[in-house]
């Protein structure tokens, strides 16, 4: 009742009892710290978009020097792992079908002949595609191979790429760097949230809300603590990246450090939008999912966003994680500095010092109820 | 300065088209004990909520020792103490870590946080458990700890929404001692509970029944109120054999108009020319078990919910 969304009173009373709380529950500040390393591990590790050694068969119905040649152009390529020689069409389906194969390649009978002659030599690939991450690129190899082969003989032009940022286009350098936002978003944006419908489940809110401690004050006094761990696990992860994984930070750190604490901002707002909702923790755990994935999902963490349809764009535009992400990758792959990168860091902060607003204001509404 | 603590006139709060509390006005003076009574879901705490300010009154007005509670919401938090129907602190803290946080809720100054959370602890003989967690405290003390952090700024007028539930009859009258000595100090005190021997030691009772104030006064004038023993009858206890036997005799006698089971004991209300002697005779019991009784508290408030449900 008549009560000021922007009152701090009471931040540190809230602060002093929420440090003990944190530090009493072990356990999930246990999960805090260790769920960054766990993640880091599986995406700097097990998640490669770079694709290498592919199983592929391969029939030689051919077996004239043309078509060994063509073999070992492929195995050349290291895109292709050749490793299963089959006699029949049949078999080489059989290799494919039991996913034993992603590639197959059948080489027809008059491979040498054709080639000898000068004429168009074909070979069909198959490919599977039931994985598209795999498909695509092993499409392109498959192309560039046969290119290849052919230009011994006809010189065509010569392309010669240099990539730029990330030479090796090494995955780690691409997904390390984002998973800093996703870490920081998740560990943040679940733990405030639950905190706080903790507390309105076990009835401790309505006993705050009797006493004069301001809107602001209780959710700048719970968000501390939360805000604190956010940067402990963004620090662990720059770490890991750039011990573990070895990607070099071509930007500022101090810039970096800075512009994740806005993130936090957004991201501790949209905890709190989620728990001036929630009824129940449960509510609370699937509120944080419901907006977490189509963070993760829309903001280019996987996917490139020029690809996506338009309106998928758009929604994109209004994640703070999609702002975050060009700052991450703009800074640690591409050395970019403030200038560089106006346009994001303004819209990242306008979106979160809105949510965090809106959290505010609905909660001293909300909480009455 | 009147010696008026809680003044409230037409409160009324609906969600919706559903109305959860109508148009109820209520006195409360200083250092009175006011048990408010009613079923679950009658509108109890939706009625402390709104004198605490958690709930916004859809109208009427309120006021707490003079201080409106719409416009002076900072005020009367200050003014008053909550202890809500469950335990509402912090298990994970300690019982002094607790105290210490609502300390600084009310952002008592360090040296008069320190002596108030001292005076408490002795005031609720929580000395042994002062550095203890305080989800291992058993309900009764937790209740005093609630009882300690509700009244750590003085307030001067204290709700309590049934602050007795589930814990143990010794742990009750210890928790009723400790509300008698604040009101003897001028706190005034609206209490809701289910217990009938909790609503007797209140000075004045209220009953609210689906939404309305239906009773209000003190024991004395609540039982003479019309409706409760109606004119031309009397009440009696009758006890010396199973209760629910001579409920079923009571059924069948027609000068019998209302019968209650109280225990071991039945209380009917009978006509006023029947005899102790001929009641005695028809329930098949010696006479000296039945009495002539004035009704309790309980009997008030069934015979007004029962007028109601008839209505």
């Amino acid at each position: 009742m008549n009560r000021n969304p922007f009152d701090v009173r009471g931040y540190g009373a809230v602060l002093y009892k929420e440090l003990r709380h944190v530090a009493r529950d072990r356990v999930t500040l246990g999960l805090a710290i260790a769920l960054p390393i766990v993640q880091v591990t599986i995406f700097g590790y097990a998640l490669n978009t770079k694709v290498e050694h592919v199983a592929t068969a391969v029939l030689n119905e051919d077996l004239g020097p043309a078509s060994v040649a063509f073999i070992d152009a492929l195995r050349a390529s290291q895109t292709f792992k050749v490793d299963h020689l089959v006699a029949t069409r049949g078999a080489l389906m059989a290799e494919v079908v039991s996913g034993r194969a992603r590639v197959a390649f059948d080489i027809p009978p008059n491979f040498t002949a054709d080639v000898r002659a000068g004429r168009t030599a074909q070979v069909q690939a198959l490919i599977d595609g039931s994985d598209a991450s795999i498909a695509q690129p092993a499409y392109g190899a498959a192309t560039a191979v046969g290119g290849a082969f052919l230009n011994r003989t006809v010189p065509q032009i010569d392309v010669r790429p240099r990539v730029l940022f990330n030479p090796g286009l090494r995955s780690a350098n691409f997904f390390v760097p984002g998973l800093i936002g996703v870490i920081m978003q998740l560990i943040t944006m679940f733990l405030t949230a639950l905190s706080i419908v903790g507390e309105r489940e076990r009835g401790t809110l309505d006993q705050i809300m009797v006493t004069p401690i301001g809107a602001l004050g209780l959710m700048l006094g719970k968000i501390t603590p939360y805000a604190i761990i956010g940067v402990i696990d963004m620090l662990l992860v720059l770490a890991a990246m750039r011990w573990i994984f070895a990607v070099p930070i071509a930007g500022s750190l101090v810039l970096l450090i800075t512009l994740s604490l806005g993130f936090l901002m957004a991201a501790l707002g949209m905890g709190l939008l989620v728990s001036s909702a929630a009824r129940t923790q449960v509510q609370a755990m699937l509120g944080v999912l419901a907006l977490t994935l189509p963070s993760i999902l829309l903001s280019g963490f996987f996917f490139e966003r020029s690809l996506m349809p338009p309106v998928m764009q758009w929604v994109g535009y209004l994640i703070p994680l999609t702002y975050f992400f060009e700052i991450l990758r703009g800074i640690i792959l591409r050395g970019a500095g403030l200038t560089d990168l106006v346009s994001p860091v303004i819209a990242m902060l306008a979106l979160g010092a809105f949510v965090l607003v809106a959290a505010s204001i609905r909660f001293t509404r909300g909480s009455s109820a | 300065m009147t010696d008026v603590a809680i003044e409230a006139h037409a409160l009324t709060k609906t969600y919706g088209r559903r109305t959860v509390v109508h148009a109820l006005s209520l006195e409360v003076s200083r250092g009175e004990i006011f048990g408010f009574l009613g079923p679950n879901g009658s509108g109890k705490s939706t009625t402390i909520k709104m004198l605490c300010g958690l709930v916004e009154p859809t109208s009427g007005e309120a006021s707490i020792c003079e201080l409106d509670i719409r416009k002076n919401g900072d005020a009367v938090r200050r003014t008053i103490g909550y202890m809500s129907q469950s335990f509402s602190l912090y298990s994970d803290l300690t019982v002094e870590e607790n105290l210490e946080f609502y300390g600084r809720a009310y952002a008592l100054p360090r040296a008069r946080r320190s002596k108030r959370i001292d005076e408490l602890i002795e005031f609720s003989n929580l000395a042994q458990f002062r550095g203890q967690l305080a989800a291992t405290l058993s309900g009764g003390w937790k209740q005093r700890l609630a009882l300690a952090a509700a009244l750590l700024h003085e307030p001067r007028v204290l709700f309590l929404d049934e602050p007795t539930a589930g814990i143990d009859p010794v742990a009750r009258r210890d928790l009723w001692d400790l509300l008698f000595r604040l009101s003897e100090s001028g706190v005034a005190l609206f209490v809701t509970t289910h217990f009938m021997d909790e609503a007797e030691r209140c000075a004045r009772v209220g009953y609210i029944y689906d939404g309305e104030l239906i009773a209000i006064g003190s024991r004395d004038e609540l039982k003479r109120q019309a409706g409760v023993t109606p004119e031309g009858t009397a009440r009696y206890s009758v006890g010396g054999r199973d209760a629910i036997a001579l409920l079923g005799i009571a059924r069948e006698q027609p000068y019998v108009r209302d019968a209650t089971i109280f225990g071991d004991q039945l209380h009917v209300v009978v006509t006023s020319d029947v005899a102790a002697e001929r009641i005695a005779a028809d329930f098949g019991v010696a006479a000296a078990n039945v009495e002539h009784i004035e009704p309790s508290l309980e009997d008030v408030f069934v015979a007004l919910t029962r007028a109601r449900l008839r209505a």
